[in-house]
């Protein structure tokens, strides 16, 4: 089941109308969107304009950001929803508002480099088939000091984006690589995401916006990883989308690989379904755009999903079927692939034993679904 | 008398494609008083053998896998029985076949690997896969475009001696003798319209979706002004085909499209069509676009390839980003607003730029130059290759 119909044509997206465009979410970030603003105005590389998408604040964040546009360099289109989005459907709307043929994404309390804009965007015109550049990030503390970590290695995928220049769809479509504030993005791949669908915001396994941003540019294009270091990625107890560091990393490591083996079939099956019918849907944009070939494989990996979803059939038959599934591939070759065979088979011989402990896995960030804060150790 | 040097091109196939289409065109135009020529595609026969010149000695290996050992034996014997020169193997498979030949001793001819690799931008790297044959089985490289020559330089460590750019090059007597073909009555176009031709395989990387997508953006009228004729395999990938089909019928513009599968006649095709289009996402060459400009034809392509950049400012065609359909649209508008005479002139502008600097003449000259220096004829390497390089 896809989430739209080839046959129906989605809004056409605008030309472009200048060269770059910066989208930025806020909620509540007075304490931190001035410093973030500067830095942008900083760049070495200007924007045309800055997108912005406030989703209701209720401090003076749309105050500080009027009183910077007043001697902005750039343009600032800003826009204050009547309602509550959400993160994901308010990146949307701003990302449906750029005009630029390379539009860049911010987070509101970031602190970008002088150097970012113009080297994601040096990438992007470098190669025209190019949808996608992203880069690594320096963590930093509510007080900006350096934490002398990198957003890569907190979110334990910097072994996975160093030994590839090019990353997949495949491996957007089993894992959460990138973070949008590090992202730029070609105008035909923000094109070809929008509208974003319905089935990113299903609660058993929502799709952040910059995964479906990913996915589909890695779909429709190519996707470069950039090992540099681009903006300071502020780590605080108040931000929406995130990363752990230290202790609470390791706790929530060891409970969402607990959640793997323990969680409810019920929970599995809905989160399964969820994925496939993102998969799906991103698959649909890439048969869209004549990329036969990307759309295939995800939808290859939607089927996988739909076959993990555990609702009838004896032990051994659905032994069987995790035994193809690895002899195919389709579990992926890398740690979080031998720990999803791991958890499909506890839950294949003891398929009723997740739902007496339901309480304590939903407060784990799970393998199998997008944990929060941040879809981190999120996985197939 | 001196005997004449025995040069061999090898490929995969003689299947139609750009990289054994530059092999035949080298084959076809060495300086016959000093060369003989024979030409081995290791894989399978193909359309392309009736295009060599009948002085050409052709053997098809039929190879079954890349590691063929009776082929990779038969093939060293043919080579040594012949006293072949220079191998010159075009394509990394074929490369990597003859390198092993060298490495095993079965063989001590000269190898010159042309390199026509055009997904340079999605595999950048070289592994011991590709830097073992490069060092140790090839004698001289030759790219067909700066990027490759950087890559062979910086990545895989070749010294900048052993690399050469040479860009395609076009024999124009293929496209000055051949007899045009109607294309509106042999497909059954109908009368009035502009018959664009687009010579390219149905596989992924010629991007046929976005040259569709771009005549589905055209305004409605402006879309009943033109057919299109496809020429190339729709076997080669036969899924890909399968979607740009579905892909058709699902924008409406089927009735618009005439695919005709491969041909061994496209100078005939080109001289009967009104303009050429051509929407690949990622080239080295492309070959299509000389060939195109050397039969007069106006051109709207994707920017991408050394050719596309070395024209791009010519004024010889409508040239735009590669994979923007709304771009490749606006190309199309502008060729079909064009009036009869400034596409003539487009196309005329073409033709003299091909015979200025793409001519296979040049081409030819420059790979004999890069024989005669690994067989020690002469003192100085290809000078002209070297210094586009450094240009580029």
């Amino acid at each position: 089941m896809t989430t739209e119909q080839a046959t129906t044509p989605r809004t056409r997206y605008p030309r472009a109308q200048c060269e770059v465009s910066v989208a930025l979410c806020t909620l509540n970030g007075s304490q931190w969107i001035e410093e973030l603003l500067q830095s942008i105005a900083a760049q070495e590389l200007l924007p045309d304009e800055i997108v912005i998408q406030d989703d209701c604040s209720e401090d003076d964040t749309v105050e500080l950001i009027e009183k910077f546009a007043d001697q902005a360099p750039f343009a600032i289109r800003l826009e204050v929803n009547q309602f509550r989005l959400g993160s994901t459907a308010n990146f949307a709307t701003a990302l449906a508002r750029c005009h630029g043929r390379f539009i860049a994404l911010a987070d509101q309390d970031d602190v970008w480099y002088p150097i970012k804009l113009r080297r994601l965007i040096d990438e992007l015109e470098l190669d025209p088939t190019v949808t996608m550049v992203f880069s690594d990030a320096d963590l930093i503390g509510p007080d900006g000091q350096d934490l002398g970590q990198r957003l890569w290695d907190a979110r334990l995928i910097g072994r996975t984006l160093r030994k590839r220049a090019v990353v997949p769809e495949e491996l957007f479509a089993r894992r959460a690589l990138t973070t949008g504030c590090t992202m730029a993005v070609r105008r035909r791949a923000v094109a070809a995401s929008l509208p974003f669908p319905e089935a990113l915001e299903n609660e058993a396994a929502p799709m952040r916006h910059d995964r479906w941003l990913s996915l589909v540019a890695a779909s429709v294009g190519t996707v470069r990883a950039l090992p540099e270091s681009l903006l300071g990625f502020r780590v605080h107890p108040d931000q929406e989308t995130g990363v752990l560091v230290g202790a609470q990393l390791t706790h929530a490591l060891g409970r969402a690989a607990s959640a793997v083996f323990i969680a409810p079939v019920g929970q599995s099956n809905e989160s399964h379904l969820a994925r496939a019918n993102q998969l799906e849907a991103a698959a649909e944009r890439a048969n869209e755009m004549g990329d036969f070939e990307e759309a295939l494989t995800l939808e290859a990996i939607a089927a996988h999903h739909r076959s993990r979803v555990q609702t009838s059939g004896s032990v051994l038959d659905r032994l069987r079927s995790i035994a193809e599934g690895v002899r195919v591939g389709a579990y992926g070759w890398d740690r979080l692939g031998m720990v999803a065979v791991a958890g499909d088979t506890v839950r294949s011989v003891r398929p009723g034993r997740g739902a007496q402990s339901e309480p304590a896995v939903h407060s784990a960030p799970a393998l199998q679904g997008e944990p929060a804060p941040e879809n981190q150790i999120e996985g197939s | 008398m001196l005997r004449k040097m025995k040069v061999m091109m090898v490929t995969d196939s003689l299947q139609v494609g750009g990289a054994e289409q530059v092999a035949v065109d080298i084959a076809n135009s060495l300086d016959r008083d000093t060369h003989q020529v024979y030409f081995c595609a290791t894989r399978t026969d193909g359309l392309l053998r009736s295009s060599l010149k009948s002085d050409v000695e052709i053997m098809v290996l039929e190879r079954s896998a890349t590691w063929d050992l009776l082929k990779l034996l038969a093939f060293g014997k043919y080579v040594r029985s012949e006293g072949i020169d220079v191998l010159h193997s075009h394509g990394r498979g074929t490369m990597r076949f003859i390198a092993l030949c060298k490495a095993l001793g079965i063989i001590q001819a000269q190898h010159v690997f042309h390199d026509h690799f055009g997904r340079l931008h999605l595999d950048r790297s070289a592994g011991p896969g590709m830097k073992v044959p490069l060092h140790h089985g090839v004698d001289a490289y030759i790219g067909v475009e700066s990027r490759l020559c950087r890559w062979a330089i910086d990545t895989v460590g070749l010294p900048e001696a052993k690399v050469s750019l040479v860009r395609s090059g076009v024999d124009l007597e293929r496209f000055s003798t051949a007899p045009a073909i109607n294309l509106r009555d042999e497909f059954d176009l109908g009368e009035g319209n502009l018959v664009l031709l687009m010579v390219a395989n149905f596989r992924p990387q010629k991007d046929h979706p976005t040259l569709f997508r771009a005549i589905a953006e055209l305004a409605p009228a402006q879309q009943e002004s033109i057919r299109l004729v496809v020429c190339g395999s729709t076997t080669a990938d036969p899924a890909y085909f399968q979607g740009c089909m579905a892909m058709l019928e699902r924008l409406k513009i089927d009735h618009l499209v005439r695919t005709i599968g491969v041909r061994n006649d496209a100078p005939s095709l080109m001289a009967g069509a009104d303009a050429g289009v051509f929407s690949s996402k990622n080239e080295s060459g492309p070959l299509v676009i000389l060939e195109y400009k050397a039969s007069r034809l106006p051109v709207v392509a994707t920017e991408t390839g050394e050719i596309a950049h070395a024209v791009k400012d010519e004024g010889v065609g409508i040239l735009t980003e590669p994979r923007d359909y709304l771009a490749l649209a606006d190309g199309l508008a502008a060729l079909l607003n064009m009036t009869a005479e400034e596409r003539a002139a487009m196309g005329e502008r073409g033709r003299q730029l091909v015979i200025e600097e793409f001519e296979q003449q040049v081409v030819v000259r420059q790979v004999e130059a890069i024989y005669d220096h690994l067989l020690g004829l002469s003192s100085q390497s290809s000078d002209s290759g070297k210094s586009n390089l450094a240009n580029g």
